[in-house]
């Protein structure tokens, strides 16, 4: 970036180049979003007709309705939405108690280190290294010791568990840099363990907040493999529901239908980073120590 | 009983022994100043008194009560940091009543003191910005702020100049010497910058090395080291420090220097007794810049005044005075003359030596070598009496 850009801003020519071969590249990313969405809004006789890329001759809401409210998984016939909960009811709670203990881990091990501290954050990392595909059984009987296989709470035990790897590592290498002596002003004025974790740190954590909802939103929200492997019928996350919608097919394939419920499945994910995205680039820092 | 007593304190970092003992005690309103370049522990000492590290040796008393195990919050003690260390998310009056609302003073009281506090240091339209839009000198006041409103017993200030600009700098240390004055306040102050001890402090302690070298008033640390390291690292430009040999010149014992090709003589008039152990042998002998002068401006009501002829090597004006640079004992030494002398490099002119003022040091050991019970003869009664 910094080799091309005073390049570009000599040459009109070279900068117009830049710009078409951004542009190329957005295209090519966004044709699939684009024919989602085109296909969700088309009845099924227009689709037949082959052409992906037309714009709909005729709108309708048609198969968004049916997708949300009455499309058949299984032999259960009222769409995703049951689902689209469930997922809302695990991703919720996994992302915040997972983040808040991050949050407590990365505070306690770069602001009141104890002997070790180093081996104890290298075993939590080592946690980011293992693959799901692993744990599955182990997990598996976990949940059912605890009477929990089969629930949303289950997967929210797992996602906790397997995110406070990630988490700590976001807030650990955050609080590093937060300056130690803001630290001991606090000890000084009196503040205590979580008065200076909750008034101090945590306001001023935000970017590293954001990182870590969006980081661990989208990968709950997305996970397929300890959805199908834990849950089944009522209880299942929409991915799981979206795949059981694609695979219970009545005669003829409802792209529409299967367009429109991968959309709604996908639109939380996409509402996180919209309103989330701003706050990255805020530096909240600024003005507490030296500048 | 003095007011804070250090005493006899060691800290140790797994191997490293960085505090070596250190003993100081200071009365109810001084003003003490730890100095020494980075790494001597003065740092360490300070956050030791603030109870943010452990002491492994040693006994800390504050006002008579003995404080080494106590939480930093009990202590009754303000800090001030080097980076400011201001809460980024809080306001200028949350920051300073910080400490007020975790002791749990009512609110209607914890805003009355942040406005008294604010209004000393003139910062009062600034208590609803957050520290992010402050300049360095405002946030340096909130920081001191905030260690003024909870009306401790002891003030620490942990280099707390050191990220100002030169003039500000300059402006920040007359304040708060000001408000030394004006509060009477106990202030432990921890600086590698020897002016701004100088200029602060009633009591220097200079360190070195996790050990204390000397405490005293800034007067006798300046004009009365104990060791070559005091004497070199106080003052600015420093002082002249050069090998002599002592000799008996008719009786007179007397300092023999080599000037380029050249000698000079200077009779022995300060700790004459212990110089006479050293005689026919080198020691190293200090003279301040300002002890070394043109005739004319040369003090010859209290001093002692010899005068010798030697070659300019330099002459660098600084506007208030002119530094000539000769040659003496193998090395160049600063002379501080009048300005506007009209003095050439190349040209011999008369330097007068401030004998009196001339201190000795052993080449070995670099100890002081001074008379058993010798009153610094720089501290007259009469400027005693006078301030």
């Amino acid at each position: 970036m910094s080799a091309a850009s005073p390049v570009a801003r000599r040459n009109p020519f070279a900068r117009a180049m830049l710009y078409a071969v951004l542009a190329g590249f957005a295209v090519i990313y966004l044709m699939p979003l684009y024919v989602m969405l085109v296909t969700s809004f088309k009845p099924l006789t227009e689709i037949h007709q082959g052409n992906m890329l037309a714009l709909p001759d005729a709108w309708t809401f048609a198969p968004w309705r049916e997708a949300w409210g009455s499309a058949c998984i299984g032999l259960e016939c009222s769409g995703v939405h049951g689902y689209f909960f469930n997922s809302i009811k695990i991703v919720v709670p996994a992302v915040l108690i997972s983040g808040l203990l991050g949050a407590f881990n990365g505070y306690v091990l770069t602001k009141w280190r104890f002997r070790g501290h180093k081996i104890v954050f290298g075993l939590i990392l080592f946690s980011c290294f293992i693959p799901f595909q692993i744990i599955l059984l182990p997990m598996a009987r976990v949940l059912g010791i605890l009477h929990i296989a089969n629930s949303t709470t289950g997967l929210v035990l797992v996602h906790v568990v397997y995110g406070i790897g990630f988490t700590t590592l976001f807030f650990r290498n955050f609080y590093a840099s937060f300056p130690d002596e803001l630290v001991r002003a606090a000890k000084l004025d009196g503040a205590g363990f979580f008065t200076i974790f909750f008034r101090i740190l945590l306001p001023s954590s935000i970017p590293i907040i954001v990182v870590t909802i969006i980081w661990q939103f989208t990968n709950v929200w997305n996970d397929f493999l300890f959805g199908v492997s834990f849950t089944s019928g009522d209880s299942a996350p929409i991915t799981v529901a979206l795949n059981n919608l694609v695979n219970s097919s009545t005669g003829v394939k409802a792209y529409n239908v299967n367009m429109a419920a991968a959309m709604v499945a996908a639109v939380p994910t996409l509402v996180v980073y919209i309103l989330a995205g701003k706050y990255f680039l805020r530096g909240l820092m600024s003005g507490s120590v030296k500048g | 009983m003095s007011f804070l007593h250090i005493h006899n304190i060691h800290k140790r970092f797994g191997e490293t022994h960085v505090l070596k003992g250190i003993d100081i005690a200071i009365e109810k309103g001084d003003f003490l100043v730890l100095v020494g370049p980075s790494g001597c522990g003065k740092s360490t000492l300070l956050n030791m008194i603030a109870g943010l590290d452990d002491i492994s040796e040693g006994e800390l008393r504050l006002d008579g009560e003995r404080i080494n195990d106590l939480h930093p919050s009990r202590r009754d003690i303000a800090m001030v940091f080097q980076s400011y260390a201001l809460y980024p998310s809080m306001t200028v009056a949350g920051n300073i009543g910080f400490g007020l609302e975790m002791r749990k003073v009512p609110k209607a009281e914890r805003r009355a003191a942040v406005q008294r506090a604010a209004e000393l240091l003139q910062i009062e339209n600034l208590l609803d910005r957050k520290p992010g839009q402050l300049s360095g000198g405002q946030r340096q006041r909130v920081a001191m702020g905030r260690a003024l409103v909870r009306e401790p017993q002891l003030f620490l200030f942990d280099e707390p100049l050191s990220n100002l600009d030169a003039k500000l700098r300059v402006d920040m240390r007359t304040e708060i010497k000001q408000l030394h004055q004006r509060l009477g306040t106990t202030i432990v102050y921890v600086t590698h910058d020897q002016i701004e001890a100088m200029t602060l402090a009633t009591r220097i302690a200079v360190m070195r090395g996790g050990e204390l070298q000397q405490l005293g008033t800034p007067q006798a640390v300046y004009d009365d080291p104990n060791n070559l390291f005091v004497a070199g690292f106080m003052g600015s430009p420093s002082m002249n420090l050069v090998t002599a040999r002592i000799e008996r010149l008719g009786g007179e014992l007397v300092a023999r220097l080599t000037a380029g090709s050249d000698e000079v003589v200077l009779p022995v008039v300060r700790d004459r007794a212990a110089l006479e152990a050293w005689c026919d042998r080198e020691v190293i002998v200090g003279l301040r810049p300002e002890a070394i002068t043109d005739p004319s401006s040369a003090n010859r009501q209290d001093g002692v005044i010899h005068e010798a002829e030697l070659a300019v090597d330099l002459v660098e004006p600084t506007g208030a005075d002119l530094y000539v640079v000769t040659q003496l004992g193998g090395r160049s030494i600063n002379a501080r003359m009048r300005p506007g002398s009209t003095l050439e490099p190349g040209q011999r002119a008369r330097f007068a030596f401030d004998v009196s003022r001339m201190v000795a040091f052993e080449p070995d050991s670099e100890h002081r070598i001074r008379n058993p019970e010798t009153v610094a003869p720089s501290e007259p009664a009469v400027v005693t009496s006078i301030s």
